[in-house]
């Protein structure tokens, strides 16, 4: 990790993602990364681009009470991309990401990380993969470094090892002025890059993030793309949940959309955005919420006698 | 389009009184607090009947001692004691009351002034000013005689509950940026600890004051209380009714300076809170205020073992401190653990067996092990695969307990037979204390296994909602599986007193440390495979509240 991310992310929105370049690259790292890596402490990036894909799901299903969050779904991610899960609140996101990184266990389905089944094979699966939830604590009566060096260590990373990573986390990820403050006086935009870094001090091949972006202040947002775009672009996976349009399209180029706890689309993200203006347009066709404005019962908003 | 012209009516005139407008609001929290559920309201509804019951109890109580020679002294304290009452409430329960909250209402134009007025009476609704009152009549009439006594009783009894609302109402406004912060609502927090050790020391009071004559002994504290506001008007009273006067007239005088004196800082401190920047404004400009890394502290982490088992260790003892619930659970486990045998020899019929609560006690702790770690537990689990990683783990956190609970049971046994004896009993007393604790740790680890239930951050309650049977099965059960796998050293004991093998009765103390050892070890083995394979059902259930 080197400290400086801020090269990156200055492409103009609308132009084709430069990650597309990293499915190439990925692939004789993918062949050196292999199946064969076990413990999740290897030195090199790289997702495995010939290989299995990088998630595999099948009939994926799960209810809550009465009410159905994940709707039977079947949805295959590539290696060595930038995936965006996108949809609006209430689609099942949070539900199909936990349940695919092992924190819900799911009513019916099978789940695949990089050819191994989440459920039968953990210890291929949990080394392979670094997890940011939402709605779920920290250890929040941990300092920032405290934490990583606690995560780590659990990771089985040799302690010099883990204190290294950390130290140069939190340089990139500006928060070496914070590094010795409880966690639970963190700011959102702190606490999501302290995840982050959490997530990512085993060097996994994946990374799920849930909502890494929301809440989070402009300059922190930078940061964490800055990084995140740094780590895609070794040829690792990037997962990430999000409902703003704008920053998937910007960053991903692969997206999945979900609503009603089913996906209404997946593939690379000129093939989802189809011939929509731009990918908001396509999305909100997806999910069947166009035209929907304002009406004309506020005609007394705004102008003329209060 | 037609109600345009009814709207935009100038400013009236005179601003309508916001004592109405402060009642309502109080009586609507109070309504849609009920709301939320039956168990609520149940709670409320039985909260208040005792309540009622206890203050015309304490009311009844109070009158009928009318005429004792010492009631002076004691309706003087019981005022005191309700006053200190009124001054730390908010402290603990910054939520009880919403509209104590200065903060909630910055953003209205409001003066403090009329704003005091309202707020003042808006909290006279409730059960505790109904208490108080209750209290305070009877005290009132407890000591009161003749006319006189009559009419200043009702002006101390008005000018007592006021002093009480507005004590409560000035310490919440002046403590409101130390109990909105972070370090405020961990203290909050710790309130219980406060709750359990006062409950101890009236416990210890009311039979010191059961004793015939013992109400004798609050003689030396009502002469001085007399004079503190605003119990003074209760002295006042009843000087009024002895004839004399001049007393009578400097006690009221005093409470009612007292009044005013609170009203005046109330209004100063309310002013201060809705016109200067508040804590999340401040602490956004503070800087990197937190620990710089403790050079000491490393030094005594380098000494525990490394893999998964030190950062465990590390993490629960930081845990242990810096975490107000795990650092209330422990303090009131060590308390507790140490007053059983200390109460129980001040009463006169202690005996050494009193000390086996300081290891059922710590033992305990064992329990809900993952509820302590509430949803960041996703943590844990996302770093155990197989059964040998949770085996660790929970090794590690019985080892954090030992690490704690085995000195201070030695501790505790041996200090119980210093001072209650005899010494002849300790080597069993502490062998057996031994294999008790290592039969918690094995049922603990197992409970916190198969009975997760989650533990809120946030307030006094132990136990989320919708989980407290979860919570007792797993406590009680878990107690009564732990006696049972003690039973055999319980059966050795006994064997060894009754076939008269009274010299051999020092081998229950390797032996017990050993089956301690061993059943633990079981424990902790028996339980892994489970952790590992629940791991997501574990989360689910501490993610609760």
């Amino acid at each position: 990790m080197a400290n400086e991310p801020e090269h990156i992310g200055q492409r103009s929105e609308s132009a084709p993602p430069e990650n597309g370049a990293a499915t190439s690259q990925g692939e004789p790292q993918g062949a050196s990364r292999g199946d064969a890596v076990q413990g999740g402490a290897t030195a090199a990036g790289g997702g495995a681009a010939a290989g299995p894909p990088a998630v595999r799901i099948q009939g994926l299903w799960k209810k809550f009470g009465d009410q159905i969050a994940v709707n039977g779904i079947d949805l295959t991610l590539p290696a060595g991309r930038f995936i965006g899960l996108v949809g609006p609140n209430g689609a099942g996101k949070t539900t199909t990401l936990s349940m695919v990184t092992g924190l819900l266990r799911p009513d019916a389905g099978v789940v695949e990380i990089g050819g191994h089944d989440v459920w039968r094979d953990p210890v291929a699966v949990k080394s392979r993969i670094g997890v940011l939830p939402e709605g779920l604590r920290l250890f929040e009566r941990l300092s920032g470094r405290e934490l990583l060096g606690y995560m780590g260590r659990l990771r089985g990373l040799p302690g010099d090892e883990v204190d290294k990573r950390a130290g140069q986390l939190l340089d990139v990820l500006d928060l070496a002025g914070s590094q010795n403050k409880l966690v639970v006086d963190y700011s959102t935009g702190m606490r999501k890059k302290i995840g982050l870094a959490a997530a990512l001090l085993h060097n996994p091949e994946i990374l799920f993030l849930d909502e890494p972006f929301e809440g989070v202040d402009p300059v922190s947002a930078q940061t964490i793309r800055g990084v995140l775009e740094r780590y895609t672009g070794s040829g690792a996976t990037v997962i990430f949940s999000s409902h703003v349009m704008e920053l998937v399209e910007s960053l991903c180029d692969w997206v999945a959309v979900m609503a009603g706890g089913r996906i209404r689309a997946d593939g690379p993200i000129a093939q989802v955005r189809g011939d929509a203006p731009s990918l908001q347009n396509a999305f909100l066709e997806l999910v069947g919420a166009q035209g929907r404005g304002a009406g004309q019962n506020l005609d007394w908003l705004g102008g003329g006698a209060r | 389009m037609s109600t345009r012209s009814a709207a935009p009516a100038a400013p009236p005139a005179a601003a309508p009184s916001l004592t109405p407008v402060f009642v309502r609001l109080k009586l609507s929290l109070l309504r849609n607090g009920l709301r939320q559920s039956t168990g609520r309201t149940l709670a409320y509804v039985a909260s208040v009947v005792v309540g009622l019951l206890f203050a015309a109890g304490a009311m009844a109580g109070l009158i009928a001692l009318r005429g004792n020679a010492h009631i002076g002294s004691l309706a003087v304290l019981l005022t005191g004691i309700v006053t200190l009452g009124w001054a730390v409430m908010p402290l603990f329960f910054p939520t009880g009351d919403e509209t104590l909250d200065p903060t909630r209402l910055v953003m209205l134009p409001l003066r403090p002034r009329s704003l005091i007025v309202s707020l003042l009476t808006a909290s006279l609704i409730g059960i505790g000013p109904v208490f108080t009152v209750a209290l305070v009549t009877g005290s009132v009439i407890a000591v009161a005689d003749g006319p006189v006594a009559a009419v200043v009783g009702v002006l101390a009894a008005i000018l007592v509950v006021l002093v009480c609302v507005s004590l409560a109402r000035a310490v919440a406004t002046a403590s409101v940026r130390l109990l909105t912060s972070r370090r405020g609502r961990d203290l909050a927090v710790l309130g219980g600890l406060f709750i359990a050790i006062g409950a101890q020391g009236v416990n210890i009071a009311a039979t010191k004051l059961g004793r015939p004559d013992g109400l004798s002994a609050l003689e030396p504290v009502g002469e001085v209380l007399r004079w503190v506001p605003p119990a003074s008007a209760i002295s006042a009273v009843q000087d009024a009714g002895q004839g004399a006067y001049g007393r009578a007239v400097a006690g009221l005088a005093l409470t009612a300076l007292a009044l005013a004196l609170l009203l005046w800082w109330w209004q100063r401190t309310l002013t201060t809170v809705m016109t200067s920047p508040d804590s999340s404004t401040l602490q956004a400009a503070g800087k990197d205020s937190g620990r710089s890394s403790q050079p000491g502290d490393r030094g005594l982490a380098r000494l525990l073992p490394g893999g998964r088992t030190g950062p465990v260790m590390l993490r629960m003892m930081r845990y242990a401190w810096r975490d107000p619930k795990t650092k209330m659970a422990w303090a009131m486990a060590i308390g507790v653990g140490l007053m059983v045998p200390v109460v129980s020899s001040l009463q006169g019929n202690g005996t050494i067996y009193t000390s086996f609560s300081a290891s059922a006690l710590l033992g305990m702790q064992m329990y809900n092990q993952f509820g302590q770690d509430t949803s960041a537990f996703w943590m844990v689990a996302s770093t155990i695969s197989t059964p040998r990683d949770a085996y660790l783990e929970l090794r590690a956190r019985a080892f954090t307990l030992a690490l704690v609970a085995v000195p201070f049971v030695t501790v505790v046994v041996a200090g119980t037979a210093a001072f209650i004896g005899p010494w002849s009993d300790f080597l069993e007393v502490y062998g057996l204390s031994l294999a008790l604790l290592g039969a918690l740790l094995a049922t603990g680890a197992l409970a916190s296994a198969l009975f997760p239930y989650s533990i809120p951050s946030e307030g006094n309650k132990n136990v989320a909602p919708g989980q407290g049977s979860i919570a007792w099965f797993s406590l009680f059960g878990g107690i009564v599986v732990g006696s049972l796998l003690s039973s055999p050293m319980l059966a050795l004991t006994l064997w060894l007193h009754l076939a008269d093998l009274h010299g051999l009765l020092w081998i229950l103390l390797p032996v017990g440390a050993v089956y301690g050892v061993l059943i633990a070890q079981l424990g902790l083995r028996v339980a892994a495979p489970r952790v590992a394979r629940r791991l997501p059902e574990i989360l689910q259930a501490v993610s609760k509240g």
